[in-house]
């Protein structure tokens, strides 16, 4: 293999601007698939990915190109575009040499491609700016030319401008890859060390790892040794993704591909960690990645007590191929057995419990996210607080330090005061506004994690119509008054409802949440009183009424076998419920109390 | 020979169409009538094993808008059964539609039971029930009924309409028992799929106050004298539905016509409600056969609805199971959600209005 033919890349942008359209053209272009294979969206595999229009998990597909009468292999990476998956970007990025940043030729730069630049940044990749859509009828070229040049400092000449819908500019941009982006370093006689940056579980393989080869060689047979965990594989096979599975008999340094090794044990493959041969064992493994610490945390419960193994298992195959899950068991007075799990963001939970609901077929109850607190206590101790049950009580408490983040707002400069409003409302500290140009904006704020981790995202799209993009980074800890607050259901406090709120808003707080529990249980034979209490002290009340009718007023030869399917259909309503107490109580109302006011 | 007793006759033809009823029915066409008939003749002959029936039960849509000679047809095929210990034959009227020819007609074939949808007598209930309705008018076919020997009439009365008010409920009551009935109907409004009342995205009024209009119908009806026996049927002594409990004790009948349902050799089956289907011979719309364990389940979910609940002996005698090792009934005894008494367990009278909310603590 020639050193200088293989080039390994990503492409990074922010949702929308056409990343997707623009891998099938390229996957098209280098006949990786037929006119007659292509769906849309090809490297979009999982159905939430498609249903969504959004790329979570990393894909990677290996392309040939003829440039100058020569070939060269192309990895793609593919890489997601929200600000819950920098962790997959980054990993993405980590076996790349360089990137393509895609920028809408309307939408021009927006908050996601901040972040996602910053990240190839960091990771030290050559970037090729990227005009995409440029076909469009309200394509304005020039004013987003300026802002790259503006206010990411790339010269008008680097920048490529392409269509992923009609193909214009494509191979001029593949071209720009095998010109730009610097050939990895290949050293195929250096002991072995491959980067795992991904990995899945297949029912007949076992777990298959993704790796880029980055010194040495890896044949089928060989037996590689996880630097991290020491343990030892036998490789049953190698190969690459074209996009389908392509066998190879060995990877070697400077490309991407799979290793599968009848590999069973789950927990013996950390995702970041370098893979070695024994005939040839390298003695310092790579340097990983980032680790991103999960920064939300959230009770998930079997509605089903018998069902916990499964979900045990379930959270093992998913963390294998999201190495940013984290999970450790925890117990709940209302709850019974789950698990206490720490996710990227509200984006990554929800498409962790809809991924066990699908794909695992399972039931379950979500509490309510928490950020994580430092918490100073009075005998100098200081306490991590994840889940609102451990906190301690008032007297034992210092202070409390709460995360912060600072803000990119990028919107049309109409909506500052509506934006200003909203951030003020989630007790931001305004900070500065940074001109895009003459009508756009970058408004950075800082803001406590909690207030965004609920519905902020939401808030932020309705007011802006749309037309606003937000990214993070966290900053630090800062005092906040915080306090607990505990729901109690006739009289018994829900350990899973219980949270940390800021004491200003703690009685406006438990006055919504109440409210909207009213309305998600439903009544019962008996009447239900719902309470909102910071220690001893209730500072909110609402109760449900006792159910006066549940019958079917008529029921004669005909109805009969309808009203069996009736009860039938209110059984099955039943299974979605906990039992609380005496209280059944719908799943959904564990985090209905999120989008609670305003 | 097989033991069953019942049988029901669907007439899926009405002049007009009530806005809340999802029952098999269309609108009269006299073409339509005649060719019904004739296949309702054959089902019949098809289907009828000669059993002794003990109750007939002719309803619909509108049997009464049939006309005469259309319901003399209807009226001889009942003769096809063997009706030698016939005890009820119910014949379901329109008010507007009685007159002396038809009450004579239905004399001459033993009817012995007439159950007319009253409804209700207010304006404004009437108007968004599409149904017509006068007090005086009601009063003088009540009358001519009687005068033709008639001892056993129903009376039907919705209540808990759209702004209803439980004045209007009492008003209604008020009139209906003028009229002397020996059997009341009072249903809730049941808002269905598919009718104009869900279309018009009409919705029910509050549970308490539904629940305080059903505690008042119950309340009145007892001071009366009625005998309140199922969920929403009350009668005087004697006159309570042998037809209709034949449905809450679980036992088999004959559904015959377009949109009728059966059940008869542990098969439950419904007929299709497709008039345009049942005309071209395809009848059949589904069928189940039942197992020992939807029996009992049967048994248990149309039992409760009496009032005096389910025998516990008969229960025994019919499964050879006590229903106390099928069903969890002890503890909801014991937390009186159902109560025992002289052999029998039946809904706590004062939970009768959630009985479904104790039947899925059961099923």
């Amino acid at each position: 293999m020639q050193e200088s033919n293989i080039r390994n890349f990503s492409i990074i942008a922010h949702i929308d601007h056409g990343k997707s359209t623009l891998a099938d053209r390229i996957l098209e272009i280098t006949n990786a698939v037929s006119k007659r294979e292509m769906k849309d969206q090809l490297l979009d595999s999982m159905d939430i990915e498609r249903e969504r229009g959004i790329t979570i998990k990393l894909n990677t597909v290996k392309l040939n190109y003829t440039y100058n009468n020569k070939e060269y292999i192309l990895n793609l990476i593919d890489t997601p575009g929200h600000v819950d998956f920098s962790y997959e970007v980054s990993r993405s990025l980590a076996a790349c040499e360089g990137a393509i940043l895609v920028v809408d030729a309307h939408q021009g730069i927006e908050a996601q491609t901040l972040a996602n630049l910053y990240l190839a940044m960091q990771n030290d990749l050559t970037i090729i700016p990227v005009i995409n859509k440029i076909d469009l009828p309200n394509a304005d070229i020039p004013k987003v030319t300026k802002e790259l040049h503006d206010v990411l400092g790339f010269k008008e000449e680097e920048i490529v401008l392409c269509s992923g819908k009609t193909g214009e500019g494509v191979k001029e941009l593949l071209d720009a890859v095998v010109e730009r982006i610097p050939a990895p370093k290949i050293d195929v006689d250096a002991p072995t060390r491959a980067l795992i940056y991904d990995s899945y579980f297949d029912s007949y393989k076992g777990v298959v790892l993704l790796v880029k080869v980055v010194d040495g060689i890896i044949n089928v047979k060989d037996k590689i040794k996880m630097m991290a965990t020491g343990k030892v594989f036998d490789v049953t096979e190698v190969g690459v993704k074209t996009p389908k599975e392509e066998l190879l008999d060995n990877l070697s340094s400077g490309s991407v591909g799979f290793i599968a090794g009848s590999i069973k044990d789950i927990s013996s493959v950390h995702v970041g960690d370098t893979i070695t041969t024994l005939n040839k064992e390298a003695s310092t493994p790579l340097d990983g990645y980032e680790r991103m610490k999960p920064m939300v945390f959230s009770g998930i419960y079997p509605v089903d007590a018998s069902k916990y193994e499964q979900l045990k298992e379930a959270l093992e195959k998913l963390k294998l191929n999201d190495a940013s899950l984290t999970f450790e068991p925890v117990t709940s007075d209302a709850l019974g057995f789950g698990f206490h799990i720490g996710f990227l963001g509200l984006l990554h939970a929800e498409i962790i419990t809809t991924r066990l609901e699908r794909e695992f077929n399972l039931d379950i109850v979500v509490t309510s996210p928490t950020v994580v607190y430092q918490v100073y206590l009075t005998d100098k101790r200081v306490l991590i607080v994840d889940n609102p049950n451990k906190m301690p009580t008032r007297e034992k408490i210092l202070k409390i330090e709460e995360p912060y983040i600072y803000t990119n707002i990028i919107a049309p400069s109409s909506y500052v005061g509506s934006i200003m409003e909203l951030c003020q409302n989630k007790r931001g500290i305004y900070k500065s506004i940074d001109y895009i140009n003459d009508t756009r904006v970058n408004i950075h704020y800082e803001l406590p994690l909690s207030e965004v981790v609920y519905d902020f995202y939401d808030k932020l799209k309705s007011r802006t119509n749309g037309y606003a993009s937000f990214d993070y980074e966290l900053i630090g800890y800062m005092e906040s008054n915080l306090v607990k607050m505990d729901i109690l259901l006739n009289g018994e406090k829900i350990d899973a409802l219980s949270m940390i709120v800021h004491k200003d808003i703690a009685y406006e707080k438990g006055r919504s949440i109440t409210k909207k529990l009213k309305e998600v249980i439903p009544r019962q034979m008996f009447q239900v009183s719902i309470q909102a209490s910071i220690g001893s002290k209730i500072i909110a009340r609402e109760d449900i009424s006792a159910m006066k009718k549940n019958v079917l007023a008529k029921c004669y030869g005909g109805d009969v076998s309808r009203k069996k399917k009736l009860l039938e259909a209110q059984k099955e309503g039943k299974k979605r419920m906990k039992m609380v107490g005496r209280v059944e109580v719908p799943s959904e109302a564990f985090l209905s109390i999120l989008g609670s006011d305003d | 020979m097989k033991n069953v007793s019942g049988v029901y006759i669907h007439i899926p033809f009405c002049k007009s169409i009530c806005t809340y009823c999802d029952f098999c029915k269309v609108l009269y066409q006299d073409k339509w009538a005649i060719a019904y008939l004739k296949k309702l003749k054959e089902e019949i002959l098809d289907r009828y094993m000669k059993d002794d029936i003990k109750t007939i039960y002719i309803g619909g849509g509108t049997p009464s808008c049939l006309s005469l000679k259309e319901l003399k047809y209807l009226l001889e095929l009942t003769n096809i059964f063997k009706k030698d210990n016939l005890q009820e034959f119910t014949f379901e009227c329109n008010i507007e539609d009685i007159n002396k020819e038809l009450l004579l007609l239905l004399k001459e074939y033993h009817v012995n039971r007439l159950s007319i949808g009253i409804e209700s007598f207010d304006e404004e209930n009437l108007l968004l029930m599409h149904r017509n309705n006068n007090y005086q008018d009601t009063l003088n076919k009540i009358k001519l009924i009687r005068e033709l020997g008639f001892n056993n009439i129903n009376l039907d009365l919705i209540y808990a309409l759209p702004k209803e008010k439980l004045s209007t409920v009492k008003k209604d009551l008020k009139l209906l028992l003028k009229l002397n009935p020996e059997h009341i109907s009072t249903y809730s409004l049941m808002i269905e799929d598919n009718t104009f009342l869900s279309y018009k995205k009409i919705n029910n009024i509050p549970e308490e106050l539904d629940y305080e209009m059903y505690e008042y119908i119950c309340n009145k009806l007892k001071k009366k004298g009625y005998i309140h026996y199922e969920v929403s049927n009350f009668s005087k002594e004697g006159y309570e539905s042998i037809h209709n409990l034949g449905y809450w004790n679980n036992s088999e009948y004959y559904g015959f016509g377009c949109g009728a349902s059966g059940y008869i050799d542990n098969i439950r089956y419904d007929n299709t409600r497709s008039l345009s289907n049942y005309l071209k011979g395809m009848i059949s719309s589904s069928e189940v056969l039942l197992s020992k364990d939807d029996l009992m389940e049967y048994e248990l979910i149309l039992g409760l609805r009496k009032i005096e609940g389910i025998n516990l002996q008969e229960f025994y005698n019919k499964y050879h199971v006590n229903m106390q090792d099928r069903f969890p009934i002890k503890p909801l005894i014991k937390n009186r959600d159902l109560v025992y008494k002289d052999g029998y367990v039946k809904i706590n009278p004062k939970k009768i209005y959630v009985m479904n909310e104790i039947l899925l603590k059961l099923v």
